[in-house]
Protein backbone atom coordinates (compact mmCIF):
# COMPACT_ATOMS: atom_id res chain seq x y z
CA UNK A 1 0.00 0.00 0.00
CA UNK A 2 1.22 3.49 -0.82
CA UNK A 3 1.00 6.21 1.82
CA UNK A 4 1.75 9.89 1.43
CA UNK A 5 3.55 11.44 4.37
CA UNK A 6 1.41 14.32 5.71
CA UNK A 7 4.52 16.20 6.86
CA UNK A 8 7.01 15.98 3.99
CA UNK A 9 4.76 14.60 1.22
CA UNK A 10 7.06 11.67 0.42
CA UNK A 11 5.44 8.55 -1.04
CA UNK A 12 6.01 5.51 1.18
CA UNK A 13 5.33 1.89 0.35
CA UNK A 14 4.24 -0.58 3.02
CA UNK A 15 5.60 1.40 5.91
CA UNK A 16 4.11 3.44 8.74
CA UNK A 17 7.29 5.41 9.28
CA UNK A 18 8.23 7.95 6.63
CA UNK A 19 11.48 7.13 4.85
CA UNK A 20 12.33 10.80 4.38
CA UNK A 21 11.40 12.69 7.55
CA UNK A 22 11.19 9.70 9.90
CA UNK A 23 7.82 10.54 11.47
CA UNK A 24 4.94 8.13 12.13
CA UNK A 25 2.55 8.24 9.17
CA UNK A 26 0.11 5.38 9.81
CA UNK A 27 -3.59 5.91 9.11
CA UNK A 28 -5.62 6.40 12.28
CA UNK A 29 -9.02 6.32 10.71
CA UNK A 30 -11.31 6.11 13.75
CA UNK A 31 -9.18 8.33 15.98
CA UNK A 32 -9.08 10.96 13.25
CA UNK A 33 -12.87 10.97 12.90
CA UNK A 34 -13.47 11.01 16.65
CA UNK A 35 -11.19 13.98 17.09
CA UNK A 36 -12.86 15.82 14.23
CA UNK A 37 -16.34 15.16 15.60
CA UNK A 38 -15.34 16.31 19.09
CA UNK A 39 -13.97 19.61 17.76
CA UNK A 40 -17.06 20.01 15.59
CA UNK A 41 -19.49 19.60 18.50
CA UNK A 42 -17.51 22.12 20.54
CA UNK A 43 -17.60 24.53 17.59
CA UNK A 44 -21.38 24.20 17.20
CA UNK A 45 -21.82 24.93 20.92
CA UNK A 46 -19.74 28.12 20.62
CA UNK A 47 -21.69 29.20 17.54
CA UNK A 48 -24.69 29.96 19.79
CA UNK A 49 -23.12 32.57 22.13
CA UNK A 50 -21.16 33.93 19.17
CA UNK A 51 -24.45 34.98 17.58
CA UNK A 52 -26.44 35.92 20.67
CA UNK A 53 -23.94 38.28 22.26
CA UNK A 54 -22.63 41.48 20.68
CA UNK A 55 -19.21 41.35 19.06
CA UNK A 56 -18.84 45.11 19.06
CA UNK A 57 -20.00 47.86 21.39
CA UNK A 58 -20.07 51.53 20.61
CA UNK A 59 -20.03 53.78 23.63
CA UNK A 60 -21.03 57.37 22.94
CA UNK A 61 -20.68 59.57 26.01
CA UNK A 62 -22.30 57.42 28.69
CA UNK A 63 -24.55 55.24 26.55
CA UNK A 64 -23.32 51.90 25.29
CA UNK A 65 -24.83 50.22 22.30
CA UNK A 66 -23.88 46.68 21.32
CA UNK A 67 -24.39 44.95 18.02
CA UNK A 68 -24.23 41.29 17.10
CA UNK A 69 -22.75 39.97 13.86
CA UNK A 70 -26.14 39.77 12.21
CA UNK A 71 -27.09 43.31 13.25
CA UNK A 72 -23.75 44.48 11.84
CA UNK A 73 -24.61 42.97 8.45
CA UNK A 74 -28.09 44.52 8.46
CA UNK A 75 -26.61 47.91 9.35
CA UNK A 76 -24.12 47.78 6.49
CA UNK A 77 -26.83 46.70 4.06
CA UNK A 78 -29.07 49.59 5.11
CA UNK A 79 -26.30 52.14 4.76
CA UNK A 80 -25.72 50.94 1.20
CA UNK A 81 -22.39 49.13 1.57
CA UNK A 82 -23.69 46.08 -0.26
CA UNK A 83 -20.36 44.46 -1.20
CA UNK A 84 -19.06 44.62 2.39
CA UNK A 85 -22.37 43.41 3.76
CA UNK A 86 -22.16 40.44 1.42
CA UNK A 87 -18.52 39.72 2.36
CA UNK A 88 -19.30 39.81 6.08
CA UNK A 89 -22.47 37.78 5.67
CA UNK A 90 -20.63 35.14 3.65
CA UNK A 91 -17.54 35.01 5.87
CA UNK A 92 -19.24 35.16 9.25
CA UNK A 93 -22.66 33.60 8.92
CA UNK A 94 -22.85 31.51 5.78
CA UNK A 95 -19.37 29.90 5.78
CA UNK A 96 -19.53 28.70 9.42
CA UNK A 97 -22.95 27.13 8.86
CA UNK A 98 -21.88 25.57 5.56
CA UNK A 99 -18.77 24.24 7.31
CA UNK A 100 -20.83 22.58 10.02
CA UNK A 101 -22.89 20.90 7.30
CA UNK A 102 -19.86 19.77 5.30
CA UNK A 103 -18.00 18.48 8.37
CA UNK A 104 -21.07 16.57 9.54
CA UNK A 105 -21.48 15.11 6.06
CA UNK A 106 -17.80 14.10 5.88
CA UNK A 107 -17.82 12.59 9.37
CA UNK A 108 -21.02 10.68 8.70
CA UNK A 109 -20.10 9.24 5.30
CA UNK A 110 -16.54 8.44 6.35
CA UNK A 111 -17.72 6.69 9.52
CA UNK A 112 -20.14 4.63 7.42
CA UNK A 113 -17.43 3.80 4.89
CA UNK A 114 -19.70 4.85 2.04
CA UNK A 115 -17.69 4.06 -1.08
CA UNK A 116 -19.50 6.54 -3.32
CA UNK A 117 -18.81 10.21 -4.00
CA UNK A 118 -15.09 10.10 -3.20
CA UNK A 119 -14.44 12.97 -5.60
CA UNK A 120 -17.09 15.10 -3.97
CA UNK A 121 -15.70 14.42 -0.49
CA UNK A 122 -12.18 15.38 -1.55
CA UNK A 123 -13.51 18.55 -3.17
CA UNK A 124 -15.52 19.53 -0.09
CA UNK A 125 -12.59 18.81 2.20
CA UNK A 126 -10.28 21.10 0.26
CA UNK A 127 -13.01 23.73 0.06
CA UNK A 128 -13.39 23.99 3.86
CA UNK A 129 -9.63 23.79 4.37
CA UNK A 130 -9.26 26.80 2.08
CA UNK A 131 -12.17 28.96 3.22
CA UNK A 132 -12.10 28.12 6.95
CA UNK A 133 -9.68 30.73 8.33
CA UNK A 134 -11.36 33.56 6.37
CA UNK A 135 -14.20 33.63 8.89
CA UNK A 136 -11.69 35.33 11.18
CA UNK A 137 -12.16 38.58 9.22
CA UNK A 138 -14.83 39.63 11.69
CA UNK A 139 -12.57 39.04 14.67
CA UNK A 140 -9.77 41.05 13.11
CA UNK A 141 -12.13 43.88 12.17
CA UNK A 142 -13.10 44.13 15.84
CA UNK A 143 -9.41 44.16 16.77
CA UNK A 144 -8.74 46.97 14.29
CA UNK A 145 -11.72 49.15 15.19
CA UNK A 146 -11.05 48.80 18.91
CA UNK A 147 -7.49 49.96 18.38
CA UNK A 148 -8.46 52.86 16.11
CA UNK A 149 -11.44 54.34 17.86
CA UNK A 150 -10.92 55.00 21.54
CA UNK A 151 -11.58 58.70 22.03
CA UNK A 152 -12.93 60.45 25.07
CA UNK A 153 -16.50 60.67 23.89
CA UNK A 154 -16.67 57.85 21.44
CA UNK A 155 -15.03 54.47 21.84
CA UNK A 156 -15.50 51.07 20.34
CA UNK A 157 -15.02 48.25 22.79
CA UNK A 158 -15.11 44.53 22.05
CA UNK A 159 -18.20 42.56 22.99
CA UNK A 160 -18.10 39.16 24.69
CA UNK A 161 -19.42 37.49 21.54
CA UNK A 162 -16.06 37.95 19.84
CA UNK A 163 -14.34 35.40 22.08
CA UNK A 164 -16.96 32.76 21.32
CA UNK A 165 -16.80 33.60 17.64
CA UNK A 166 -13.01 33.30 17.50
CA UNK A 167 -13.16 30.01 19.43
CA UNK A 168 -15.84 28.71 17.08
CA UNK A 169 -13.71 29.45 14.01
CA UNK A 170 -10.56 27.96 15.54
CA UNK A 171 -12.47 24.82 16.53
CA UNK A 172 -13.85 24.33 13.01
CA UNK A 173 -10.33 24.74 11.59
CA UNK A 174 -9.08 22.12 14.05
CA UNK A 175 -12.01 19.86 13.18
CA UNK A 176 -11.18 20.05 9.46
CA UNK A 177 -7.47 19.53 10.14
CA UNK A 178 -8.23 16.49 12.29
CA UNK A 179 -9.67 14.63 9.29
CA UNK A 180 -6.76 12.92 7.62
CA UNK A 181 -7.25 13.68 3.90
CA UNK A 182 -5.85 10.26 3.06
CA UNK A 183 -8.92 8.48 4.44
CA UNK A 184 -11.23 10.39 2.10
CA UNK A 185 -10.78 7.92 -0.72
CA UNK A 186 -9.79 4.90 1.31
CA UNK A 187 -11.54 1.59 0.78
CA UNK A 188 -12.71 0.36 4.15
CA UNK A 189 -15.04 -2.26 5.51
CA UNK A 190 -18.12 -1.46 7.49
CA UNK A 191 -18.05 -2.94 10.96
CA UNK B 1 10.05 1.73 1.72
CA UNK B 2 10.28 5.23 0.34
CA UNK B 3 9.38 5.54 -3.36
CA UNK B 4 11.11 8.60 -4.75
CA UNK B 5 9.84 7.82 -8.25
CA UNK B 6 6.17 8.27 -7.32
CA UNK B 7 4.10 11.24 -6.21
CA UNK B 8 0.52 11.23 -4.96
CA UNK B 9 -1.70 14.09 -6.09
CA UNK B 10 -3.08 16.26 -3.30
CA UNK B 11 -6.34 17.00 -5.03
CA UNK B 12 -7.46 13.63 -6.39
CA UNK B 13 -5.09 11.23 -4.62
CA UNK B 14 -4.10 9.39 -7.78
CA UNK B 15 -0.56 8.09 -8.13
CA UNK B 16 1.74 9.79 -10.62
CA UNK B 17 5.18 8.92 -11.83
CA UNK B 18 7.79 11.55 -11.00
CA UNK B 19 9.68 12.78 -14.07
CA UNK B 20 12.67 15.09 -14.29
CA UNK B 21 11.76 18.61 -15.45
CA UNK B 22 13.57 21.14 -17.57
CA UNK B 23 13.85 24.73 -16.35
CA UNK B 24 10.50 26.57 -15.96
CA UNK B 25 8.49 23.40 -16.48
CA UNK B 26 5.70 22.27 -14.26
CA UNK B 27 4.44 18.75 -13.52
CA UNK B 28 0.69 18.29 -13.40
CA UNK B 29 -1.45 15.38 -12.29
CA UNK B 30 -2.42 13.11 -15.21
CA UNK B 31 -5.84 12.54 -13.66
CA UNK B 32 -7.06 15.98 -12.54
CA UNK B 33 -4.47 18.47 -13.78
CA UNK B 34 -3.50 19.86 -10.35
CA UNK B 35 0.06 21.17 -10.02
CA UNK B 36 2.35 18.54 -8.48
CA UNK B 37 5.74 20.23 -8.52
CA UNK B 38 7.68 22.66 -10.67
CA UNK B 39 11.30 22.80 -11.71
CA UNK B 40 13.19 24.07 -8.70
CA UNK B 41 16.59 25.06 -10.01
CA UNK B 42 17.95 27.40 -7.37
CA UNK B 43 14.81 27.35 -5.23
CA UNK B 44 16.99 27.59 -2.12
CA UNK B 45 18.47 30.89 -3.35
CA UNK B 46 15.01 32.25 -4.06
CA UNK B 47 13.90 31.29 -0.55
CA UNK B 48 17.05 32.78 0.97
CA UNK B 49 16.61 36.21 -0.59
CA UNK B 50 12.81 36.42 -0.39
CA UNK B 51 12.52 35.25 3.21
CA UNK B 52 15.13 37.81 4.27
CA UNK B 53 13.13 40.50 2.44
CA UNK B 54 9.97 39.28 4.13
CA UNK B 55 11.63 39.48 7.55
CA UNK B 56 12.64 43.09 6.96
CA UNK B 57 9.09 43.89 5.82
CA UNK B 58 7.74 42.09 8.87
CA UNK B 59 9.75 44.35 11.19
CA UNK B 60 8.48 47.44 9.34
CA UNK B 61 4.91 46.16 9.50
CA UNK B 62 5.18 45.85 13.26
CA UNK B 63 6.86 49.10 14.27
CA UNK B 64 4.98 51.55 12.02
CA UNK B 65 1.23 52.22 12.01
CA UNK B 66 -0.84 50.38 9.41
CA UNK B 67 -3.36 53.18 9.06
CA UNK B 68 -4.06 56.41 10.93
CA UNK B 69 -7.42 58.08 11.08
CA UNK B 70 -8.68 61.53 11.85
CA UNK B 71 -12.26 62.06 12.98
CA UNK B 72 -13.11 65.73 13.49
CA UNK B 73 -9.79 66.57 15.06
CA UNK B 74 -9.45 63.37 17.04
CA UNK B 75 -6.80 61.07 15.70
CA UNK B 76 -5.97 57.45 16.23
CA UNK B 77 -3.58 55.01 14.67
CA UNK B 78 -3.31 51.28 14.33
CA UNK B 79 -0.19 49.25 14.94
CA UNK B 80 -0.53 45.50 15.15
CA UNK B 81 1.08 45.04 18.56
CA UNK B 82 -0.77 47.97 20.14
CA UNK B 83 -4.09 46.63 18.86
CA UNK B 84 -3.39 43.26 20.41
CA UNK B 85 -2.35 44.74 23.75
CA UNK B 86 -5.48 46.93 23.81
CA UNK B 87 -7.63 43.85 23.39
CA UNK B 88 -5.68 42.22 26.21
CA UNK B 89 -6.28 45.26 28.43
CA UNK B 90 -10.01 44.99 27.76
CA UNK B 91 -9.86 41.48 29.23
CA UNK B 92 -10.05 39.45 26.04
CA UNK B 93 -7.32 37.01 26.94
CA UNK B 94 -8.08 34.29 24.40
CA UNK B 95 -8.61 36.53 21.38
CA UNK B 96 -5.53 38.67 22.09
CA UNK B 97 -3.35 35.62 22.64
CA UNK B 98 -4.65 33.99 19.48
CA UNK B 99 -4.10 37.18 17.49
CA UNK B 100 -0.55 37.43 18.84
CA UNK B 101 0.14 33.90 17.62
CA UNK B 102 -1.35 34.10 14.12
CA UNK B 103 -0.43 37.72 13.35
CA UNK B 104 3.01 38.06 14.95
CA UNK B 105 4.59 34.84 16.22
CA UNK B 106 3.73 32.40 13.43
CA UNK B 107 4.44 34.71 10.44
CA UNK B 108 7.79 35.59 12.03
CA UNK B 109 8.68 31.97 12.79
CA UNK B 110 7.59 30.86 9.31
CA UNK B 111 9.92 33.30 7.56
CA UNK B 112 12.77 32.77 10.04
CA UNK B 113 12.53 29.00 9.61
CA UNK B 114 12.59 29.38 5.82
CA UNK B 115 15.53 31.77 6.05
CA UNK B 116 17.53 29.53 8.39
CA UNK B 117 16.70 26.47 6.31
CA UNK B 118 17.84 28.02 3.04
CA UNK B 119 20.98 29.37 4.72
CA UNK B 120 21.88 25.89 5.97
CA UNK B 121 20.96 24.30 2.65
CA UNK B 122 23.08 26.70 0.59
CA UNK B 123 26.03 26.24 2.93
CA UNK B 124 25.42 22.49 3.11
CA UNK B 125 25.68 22.37 6.89
CA UNK B 126 23.42 21.26 9.78
CA UNK B 127 21.53 18.53 7.94
CA UNK B 128 19.39 17.48 10.92
CA UNK B 129 18.59 21.05 11.98
CA UNK B 130 17.47 21.85 8.43
CA UNK B 131 15.12 18.87 8.60
CA UNK B 132 13.62 20.05 11.90
CA UNK B 133 13.11 23.53 10.41
CA UNK B 134 11.20 22.04 7.46
CA UNK B 135 8.93 20.08 9.81
CA UNK B 136 8.28 23.36 11.60
CA UNK B 137 7.39 25.02 8.30
CA UNK B 138 4.87 22.33 7.37
CA UNK B 139 3.12 22.68 10.74
CA UNK B 140 3.13 26.51 10.96
CA UNK B 141 2.34 27.43 7.36
CA UNK B 142 -1.42 27.29 7.67
CA UNK B 143 -1.45 29.27 10.93
CA UNK B 144 0.06 32.44 9.54
CA UNK B 145 -2.90 34.74 8.95
CA UNK B 146 -1.54 38.16 8.03
CA UNK B 147 -3.30 37.92 4.66
CA UNK B 148 -6.66 37.66 6.40
CA UNK B 149 -5.66 40.55 8.65
CA UNK B 150 -4.86 42.67 5.60
CA UNK B 151 -8.32 42.09 4.09
CA UNK B 152 -9.80 42.88 7.52
CA UNK B 153 -8.00 46.25 7.47
CA UNK B 154 -9.71 47.02 4.16
CA UNK B 155 -13.10 45.96 5.52
CA UNK B 156 -12.61 48.10 8.64
CA UNK B 157 -11.68 51.06 6.45
CA UNK B 158 -14.90 50.73 4.51
CA UNK B 159 -16.78 50.74 7.82
CA UNK B 160 -15.33 54.10 8.86
CA UNK B 161 -14.44 55.96 5.67
CA UNK B 162 -17.58 58.07 5.84
CA UNK B 163 -16.65 59.73 9.13
CA UNK B 164 -12.90 59.61 9.09
CA UNK B 165 -9.96 60.80 7.06
CA UNK B 166 -7.76 57.75 6.56
CA UNK B 167 -4.03 57.77 5.94
CA UNK B 168 -2.01 54.74 5.00
CA UNK B 169 1.06 54.12 7.12
CA UNK B 170 4.37 52.51 6.24
CA UNK B 171 3.17 49.23 7.71
CA UNK B 172 0.25 49.08 5.29
CA UNK B 173 2.56 48.79 2.30
CA UNK B 174 5.01 46.58 4.19
CA UNK B 175 2.14 44.27 5.05
CA UNK B 176 0.91 44.16 1.45
CA UNK B 177 4.40 43.28 0.18
CA UNK B 178 4.90 40.70 2.93
CA UNK B 179 1.69 38.97 1.88
CA UNK B 180 2.71 38.87 -1.79
CA UNK B 181 6.02 37.25 -0.79
CA UNK B 182 4.24 34.81 1.50
CA UNK B 183 1.85 33.75 -1.25
CA UNK B 184 4.68 33.23 -3.75
CA UNK B 185 6.99 31.52 -1.28
CA UNK B 186 4.69 29.47 0.93
CA UNK B 187 1.22 29.07 -0.54
CA UNK B 188 2.37 28.38 -4.10
CA UNK B 189 5.32 26.10 -3.31
CA UNK B 190 4.31 22.59 -2.16
CA UNK B 191 6.09 21.44 1.02
CA UNK B 192 7.36 18.39 -0.84
CA UNK B 193 9.40 20.63 -3.07
CA UNK B 194 11.26 22.10 -0.08
CA UNK B 195 12.09 18.54 0.92
CA UNK B 196 13.38 17.88 -2.60
CA UNK B 197 15.78 20.79 -2.08
CA UNK B 198 16.84 19.25 1.23
CA UNK B 199 17.56 15.90 -0.44
CA UNK B 200 19.39 17.47 -3.33
CA UNK B 201 21.56 19.67 -1.10
CA UNK B 202 22.56 17.02 1.42
CA UNK B 203 22.75 14.13 -1.07
CA UNK B 204 20.52 12.13 1.25
CA UNK B 205 20.23 8.43 0.49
Amino acid sequence: MLLKCPYCEATNENSTRCGRCGLYIGLERTASLHKSLAYLIAAIIFYIPANIYPVLQTSKFAATHGSTIFEGVVQMWRSGDYPVAIIIFTASIFIPLAKFGVLLYLNYTLARCAPKNVRRRIFLYHLIELTGPWSLIDVFVVLILVALIHFQNIAIIPGIGVSSFALMVVLTILSANAIDPRILGEQCEKR
Amino acid sequence: MYRRDLIICDRCQSINKRLPLAAKEEARCAECGAMLYSSDVGLEYKILSWSLTALVLFVLANIYPVISIDIAGMSGSLTILEAISRLYDEGFLFVSFFALLVLVVFPFLLMSFLFAFSLFAVAGIEKEAAKTLLLGVSVIRRWSMLDIFFISVLVAMIKIYEYARIEFGVAFWALASFIVLEILLVRMVPVGQLWDVWERRYHAA
